[in-house]
């Protein structure tokens, strides 16, 4: 059998890979929640390898229903042209690890893994040193990107400061080599952004600040593993079957929000109960009372673990007593409820995406910066 | 043959599935979307836009008429291909030995999926498993590499044999997973290596009229049979050349059993898909230290290489064989009942050792390739067992967080009256339904803005009493009832999206005559089924039937125009002209190509008693009407209710901005609202006497994926929906001034 004639459309750029894991792969994991374009980042992580660096790639992400802020990790492994990548299973042990998205470091174990020759960039507003603090990190190099500011300054988006970043901090990618695998592939199909994108990738790219750290014993290091509900063969009700009903209340949704929340005037309320009808997360707690010398229901307030932030309820709201603000300007909420039927006081909130799956293919994943099309 | 020029890609299994789909450019591919084979018909959907093949795709209602799609056309002569996985190959299971037996070629693609219940989209064998006896050939490819020279294989192995081939791989390790691949530059070797298609007994040769499809008594089909059993038998001679010819073209070599480390191994391990690779790095370290440990795969099921498996493993002590599916009760999953029964012919009695691993798309790292090496070959391993399973937290008792929402916790708010065939229903504002207690608990994880729990919530607020809920598949189920967890504070049950109705009647049936018969105590209990468009195109069968068996119970359906649980691909109600995942932009295309199924009108025609249609934007009418269907539940049999339901997500709109975007759907009279009650129309709102009434451009420019309808060069197509939106709008207000309709 004669190899058949196979070639490459492109010279790639000669680079070699700083350090490998014992399978001979640099591994790098992406995490984010959907719809902020890890998961387009990590195909294109995979094909700057394979096209523009001429090595061995493979990506992939954990893949679920379509839902968009929901948590998403993206994997990409890049080996020697010569090396086989035989895993196919989930990135365990980053040698670059990127987070979208600052809030992910209080809800998901996202670190795991992470040893003291990984390096991090995190998208956020923070220092290396606060971020150290925030993730209770082992070790590692840290670099820091204001990623969404970067984004709405070049009109382009996270996942293209990103990548500029990324290519800083690996040490390794040519970031030219970034920017022709961006005007051949998004430039390509969405041509009236290309100029935004490549501004994009150059911001991120000059824009990180690190800092190492090394293992100085203030942390543990976290290890991969599988997250196991407390129900088992042995002691779950048979045929999936859920007893536990009205469960979900348990979650809390605020990582889901993206910045903005519904703020409540009292004051202006007319108790029309709109709000409530509009509220896709039953985040509205209304109660008998008296308005207006009548006997009536009446809005009492909010539950905000609910609250996903979509603000449909401002837009309803007749007279103004529900108004968008900023999350972070508002840390005391007074107007703060609790579900008013719930019969415990006893309730441990689990941080969740809005879907504990993630985003896929959808055909519009991809074109949306932080609560907006593009 | 010559070798041809190749070129660099980096993609998925299912980017190159399509990718050689085009390449051979079958006549027809008929499908319906299923996670996670669905992306096969999107890219061959975008790249039809574009202009790069001339393949028919066909999205019919449901996996069984795609299967009958392709049935169809292969009964043709021509090309043909089908995509899916899991209950979709389930639900198409019939047709496929209508196919192997009445010998037809095409190409099914199987990305391997676990079956349902309880659902799960992700990757195992316990699909393909079940095609092991319907007469087709299986090939079985373990990278997206493979998924590519498979398919190309697949159409020139099926014309060869007048057999259906089916190419399967590991639903997202493989379909989704992006790896260096190798494509041919041109089409035409592609086209060269197949050849031209040739195909001697068609249903489109009036001159040479042949009946396909004949009733057969015993002797017969027993020789119809023996001919399939014949062709498989000539299969193992016919793939063989394939595989060689096209090692020539490629240089790469396809192979019906694939080994690691095998020739001097004690111990082989046996795994189909994805995991041969992982398990192949496991050897490797095992082999570093000593062991004589290897593995092997297969890249044929059916015919099955029993011999080339014997051969293999003639010298082992220990072979284990890990399944990625169980066949329940027969300690193994198929792969090890077929390699024990073969390893027994040949008289070989290594010890066999069978696991069940990686169900539900579980990952299977490296790490478990050992283990299993390891525990297997401890002397008292057990011959059969699951790895990875674990008995939960003993002592643990989830604590309650709400009292369940009975009658007697739900005030009564809302009285029903009738008079002269019309039904009232007071006491159903907005404000004092507030006082109900929601049947929904909060923390579901629809995506912000979401319209399913607003229009969910909004028709639970009618409902007096006792309800019981049964969601078909889709994003409302999956956001829900994420286990461990569940929304639910009432009794809920789901089945898969074409039996919701059914199933639902069945269970009202059951409550009635256990109650006649004294083992339920008296009371009311509205059984109420929620499905969203996609169950109302696959399941429309099944709630036709329970309309017309006049079944007491109630189905709403939350229409948001596609199937957005899988990414949005069109259904039948995605406006005319939108774009889908399914229904691309492109050069040559402009978006869906037919109008929305008016689904009131096809459930009014049932003549059940009560139909009636809600819009968030009117919340008020929206609960009457839900405590009018809850009184024609009770008392008159079925009752249909449907909303539109804003998808921010993959409408491409704004969350915050969606009522809004329902509001002017009803004002363009795309969505009008009325009712049907015992056979007669009226109107709940008229845009034209409110002076509201918009052009249906004014509803589709506020939505990302339609407004490019609006553009000047869609002027005529946007003309053509205007007239249809009039049409159904006249005749509906014809309708509603007529006594008798």
């Amino acid at each position: 059998m004669k190899p058949s004639e196979t070639f490459r459309e492109r010279k790639p750029y000669p680079v070699s890979l700083p350090m490998t894991n014992e399978n001979g792969c640099y591994e790098m994991r992406l995490e984010s929640i959907g719809g902020l374009g890890a998961n387009l980042c990590g195909k294109l992580l995979g094909e700057l390898g394979a096209v523009y660096l001429g090595l061995n790639a493979a990506a992939f992400s954990s893949y679920g229903s379509e839902k968009r802020g929901s948590p998403v990790k993206s994997y990409v492994r890049w080996s020697a042209p010569e090396h086989e990548i035989l895993h196919n299973s989930p990135v365990e042990n980053p040698h670059l690890l990127v987070l979208f998205h600052h809030a992910l470091s209080k809800t998901l174990p996202v670190t795991a893994g992470v040893n003291e020759n990984c390096t991090l960039v995190v998208n956020t507003d923070a220092t290396p040193a606060k971020i150290r603090e925030d993730l209770q990190l082992y070790a590692g190099n840290i670099f820091c990107v204001n990623a969404l500011e970067l984004a709405l300054k070049s009109k382009s988006r996270i996942n293209m400061v990103l990548l500029g970043a990324v290519a800083k901090a690996s040490g390794f990618i040519p970031v030219e080599a970034v920017k022709e695998l961006v005007r051949d592939t998004l430039g390509k199909k969405y041509p009236a952004m290309l100029a935004f994108n490549l501004q994009g990738i150059e911001l991120g790219y000059a824009g990180v600040t690190n800092q190492k750290f090394i293992p100085d014993g203030r942390f543990q290091k976290t290890e991969y593993r599988e997250i196991r509900s407390r129900w088992g063969y042995k002691n779950a009700p048979v045929g999936g079957v859920n007893p536990h009903f009205g469960s979900t209340v348990s979650n809390d949704l605020s990582p889901s929000r993206e910045g903005f929340i519904p703020l409540f005037l009292p004051e202006k309320c007319i108790h029309c109960g709109l709000c409530d009808t509009t509220c896709p997360d039953m985040v509205f707690q209304f109660l008998p009372g008296e308005y207006r010398n009548k006997p009536t229901m009446m809005n009492r307030g909010l539950d905000y673990h609910h609250c996903k932030g979509c603000l449909r309820c401002v837009d309803v709201c007749p007279t103004g007593a529900l108004v968008s603000g900023k999350e972070s300007e508002h840390p005391d909420k007074k107007w703060f409820v609790r579900n008013k039927d719930l019969i415990t006081d006893n309730l441990d909130f689990e941080p969740q995406g809005a879907d504990p799956w993630i985003t896929g293919e959808s055909y519009l994943d991809e074109k949306r910066v932080d609560g907006g099309l593009m | 043959m010559e070798s041809a020029k190749q070129i660099l890609l980096f993609e998925s299994g299912n980017e190159l599935a399509a990718h050689a789909a085009k390449q051979i450019n079958y006549h027809v591919m008929g499908y319906y979307p299923i996670t996670p084979s669905t992306q096969i018909a999107e890219y061959l959907d975008q790249m039809g836009a574009d202009g790069l093949h001339t393949i028919a795709l066909m999205p019919a209602e449901g996996e069984h008429s795609a299967a009958g799609i392709c049935y169809g056309a292969s009964a043709g002569g021509g090309r043909v291909l089908n995509a899916t996985s899991a209950n979709g190959l389930l639900y198409a299971l019939e047709q496929l030995p209508v196919q192997s037996g009445t010998r037809l070629p095409m190409v099914l693609n199987v990305a391997c999926r676990t079956v349902s219940g309880p659902l799960s989209i992700k990757g195992d064998h316990s699909d393909i498993m079940y095609a092991l006896n319907a007469g087709w050939i299986i090939l079985f490819a373990d990278s997206p590499q493979e998924v590519y020279d498979c398919n190309i294989c697949a159409i020139k192995i099926a014309e060869m044999l007048s057999l259906p081939v089916i190419v399967a791989f590991d639903g997202f390790f493989t379909s989704h997973q992006k790896r260096n691949s190798y494509v041919f530059a041109d089409d035409a070797s592609v086209q060269n290596f197949i050849g031209p298609v040739k195909r001697e007994n068609t249903a489109l040769q009036p001159e040479k009229p042949v009946t396909i499809g004949s009733y057969m008594n015993e002797p017969d089909l027993m020789n119809n049979k023996y001919q399939l059993h014949l062709a498989m038998q000539k299969a193992r001679t016919d793939i063989a050349q394939v595989f060689a010819e096209y090692a020539q073209l490629s240089g790469r070599m396809l192979k019906e059993i694939k080994s690691y480390q095998t020739d001097d191994a004690e111990v082989i391990l046996f795994v189909l898909g994805s995991a041969y690779l992982t398990a192949r790095a496991a050897a490797d370290k095992l082999r570093r230290k000593g062991k004589k440990v290897g593995v092997f795969t297969l890249g044929v099921l059916r015919p099955f290489p029993a011999e080339k498996i014997t051969d293999l493993c003639k010298k082992a002590k220990t072979i284990i064989v890990a399944d990625r599916q169980d066949s329940y009760g027969a300690d193994g999953g198929n792969m090890s009942l077929e390699i024990r029964a073969a390893l027994q012919q040949k008289g070989l009695t290594p010890r066999v050792i069978s696991r069940i691993y990686g169900l539900g798309g579980r990952d299977f790292f490296e790490e478990d390739a050992l283990e299993l090496f390891e525990s297997c070959c401890r002397e008292n391993a057990p011959a059969f067992d699951y790895i990875g399973v674990y008995p939960g937290e003993e002592h643990f008792k989830p604590q309650p967080f709400f009292n369940a929402v009975t009658e007697s916790e739900n005030p009564s708010l809302i009285s029903c009256a009738e008079e002269g065939g019309k039904v009232t229903a007071k006491g159903a504002t907005v404000r004092d339904t507030t006082a109900r207690p929601k049947r929904l608990a909060p923390g579901h994880g629809a995506c912000p803005g979401c319209g399913i729990p607003v229009n969910v919530n909004l028709l639970l607020r009618g409902m007096e009493g006792n309800v019981v809920l049964l969601f078909q598949t889709g994003c409302g189920m999956v956001v829900t009832t994420g286990y461990p967890k569940t929304a639910f504070k009432v009794p809920y049950v789901h089945n898969l999206f074409q039996n919701g109705a059914a199933t639902l009647a069945g269970l009202s049936e059951m409550y009635h005559k256990m109650q006649q018969r004294g083992e339920l105590p008296q009371g009311d209990i509205t059984f109420i089924m929620v499905s969203g468009d996609g169950g109302m195109d696959i399941g429309m069968g099944s709630a036709l039937g329970t309309a017309l068996r006049n079944d007491s119970v109630i189905l709403f359906e939350y229409d948001n125009g596609g199937y957005m649980n899988t990414g949005y691909q069109l259904s039948y109600s995605t406006p005319m002209g939108a774009k889908s995942a399914t229904s691309h932009l492109g050069e040559k295309q402009w978006g869906k190509t037919f109008f929305n199924k008016d689904m009131p009108r096809i459930m009014a025609a049932t003549g059940m008693p009560y139909v009636a249609t809600v819009a968030e934007s009117e919340p008020n009418d929206f609960i009457k009407k839900a405590a009018k269907a809850q009184y024609y539940a009770k008392n008159y049999g079925t009752a249909y209710v449907k909303c539109l339901s804003a998808c921010p997500l993959n409408w491409g709109d704004k969350p915050n901005t969606e009522r809004k975007v329902i509001a002017a759907a009803v004002n363009s009279c795309y969505f009008p609202l009325y009712e049907v009650e015992q056979g007669c129309t009226s109107l709940s709102f008229d845009p034209e006497e409110k002076n509201k009434k918009i052009p249906v451009s004014d509803w589709f420019k506020m939505m990302g994926r339609t407004k490019h309808l609006c553009e000047e060069k869609h002027s005529e197509l946007l003309e053509f929906i205007q007239q249809e939106v009039d049409l159904r709008w006249n005749r509906l207000k014809a309708m509603a001034g007529h006594p008798a309709l």
